[in-house]
């Protein structure tokens, strides 16, 4: 299924087009305005970790919701509810929808560097704050993608779903984002990290009972 | 929709379900496929005298219907490929490229994308999908919409083969496709 996904991905590039361009779109429109140098030095790694975050999020809205209403709007999700067990295809879908994010975390945050003056003071610590968040994000994303699939609208539909979800995670990854641009401690984002990984966990094993019903039904 | 429907199906018998547009032919097929969970009743494919559980039926089924689409980026044969993947089975190239040529596609069309097909094309693509398993239960909705009478006569001779194993349900309102029943249910509209 993980493979079915990149392969068509990188035939069609839709996702990656939408994900990458709304990115960047909103990155330079962010740096052209604010800047590194528009913002007291002592906010900035607050600010600009709430910014990376936001830029980040939006991007990912404009695909991630995409993995299961393509399959709505193209007829194959009945085929592929015959074919497939719920378990492979959440899978599948989730590590497609991670990889997307790593793909635009690994794009962005060097250019969020660069245009914005964002350096961390524990590359490590940023580095596991981004993963984290990337399995967060995806695993968030993936169960809202699932349920608003056969809905009219589903855009406006996942970001009002996906908004009590993601608020939680998305205020520990700027707190871990913060204390990695602030502090070489490494141990300075493990409260962020480990609330990350609790949300994340109880995303993931609701998803795992929850996704047979939603697919199904 | 659906009211007062009651039967059974065994392999080497073919049901014709028929009616006017509107009668529920289609809803049927998605019922008896598990696609749709009918408000009262129930569908049961027996192995023996155990009813088989609900995950498992995709193993059984082969579904052929015009709102089942396959992949219109992969070729036919990562089509077929990849459900087999899903339903972990292993079929070589060979394989498949029988299946498909059997229904009549051309060896020169099977590595080419199936968005670049023909509607008929397409659908012989589907019935491939529907097959590729070696189904024990075939369902078929409207099979020959876009196939030529060379294509209606490949159909024809694939649910005899069918029928021979398989429990064989045909919606249709094609009555050269009625004559293929044991059995006919005509649904009033």
């Amino acid at each position: 299924m993980f493979r079915k996904e990149v392969v068509s991905e990188l035939r069609s590039r839709v996702a990656i087009s939408s994900v990458g361009l709304f990115a960047l779109t909103t990155l330079v429109a962010v740096a052209y305005q604010i800047g590194p140098y528009r913002i007291h030095e002592q906010d900035r790694p607050h600010l600009q970790a709430a910014l990376l975050w936001i830029i980040l999020f939006f991007g990912a809205s404009s695909g991630l919701p995409r993995v299961f209403v393509k399959e709505e709007d193209a007829h194959t999700a009945k085929t592929l509810r015959l074919a497939a067990r719920p378990g492979a295809v959440l899978v599948g879908k989730f590590l497609f929808n991670l990889l997307l994010l790593l793909g635009l975390e690994g794009f962005l945050v060097p250019l969020f560097g660069v245009f914005m003056g964002f350096a961390p003071r524990n590359l490590l610590a940023l580095l596991l704050v981004l993963v984290a968040g990337a399995v967060g994000l995806a695993a968030c994303a993936t169960m809202v993608a699932a349920i608003i699939s056969r809905a009219t609208g589903s855009s406006t539909l996942f970001v009002v779903l996906a908004v009590p979800l993601v608020l939680p995670l998305l205020v520990f990854l700027i707190q871990g984002t913060r204390m990695a641009a602030t502090t070489p401690d490494l141990t300075a984002i493990g409260p962020a990290l480990q609330a990350v990984s609790s949300l994340t966990g109880v995303t993931l094993v609701t998803s795992g009972f929850l996704f047979p019903v939603v697919w199904h039904d | 929709m659906l009211r007062g429907i009651s039967g059974q199906v065994s392999p080497g018998r073919v049901l014709v379900v028929t009616g006017p547009n509107g009668s529920g032919k289609s809803t049927l097929i998605n019922v008896l496929a598990g696609l749709l969970r009918p408000s009262e009743g129930t569908v049961r494919y027996l192995e023996g005298q155990q009813p088989l559980p609900q995950q498992v039926w995709h193993r059984i089924l082969g579904v052929c219907a015009p709102d089942m689409a396959v992949y219109q980026e992969f070729s036919a044969l990562e089509n077929l490929s990849f459900f087999c993947q899903l339903r972990g089975l292993s079929r070589s190239q060979s394989e498949l490229a029988e299946l498909l040529q059997g229904l009549g596609l051309a060896a020169g069309d099977l590595r080419r994308p199936v968005g670049q097909f023909s509607s008929g094309m397409l659908q012989r693509v589907k019935l491939a999908q529907a097959l590729v398993h070696d189904p024990q239960v075939l369902l078929l909705d409207e099979p020959s919409s876009n196939l030529d009478a060379a294509g209606h006569q490949l159909l024809a001779a694939l649910v005899g083969r069918f029928r021979t194993r398989a429990a064989v349900v045909v919606a249709t309102n094609d009555p050269r496709e009625v004559t293929w029943g044991d059995e006919i249910l005509e649904l009033a509209a």
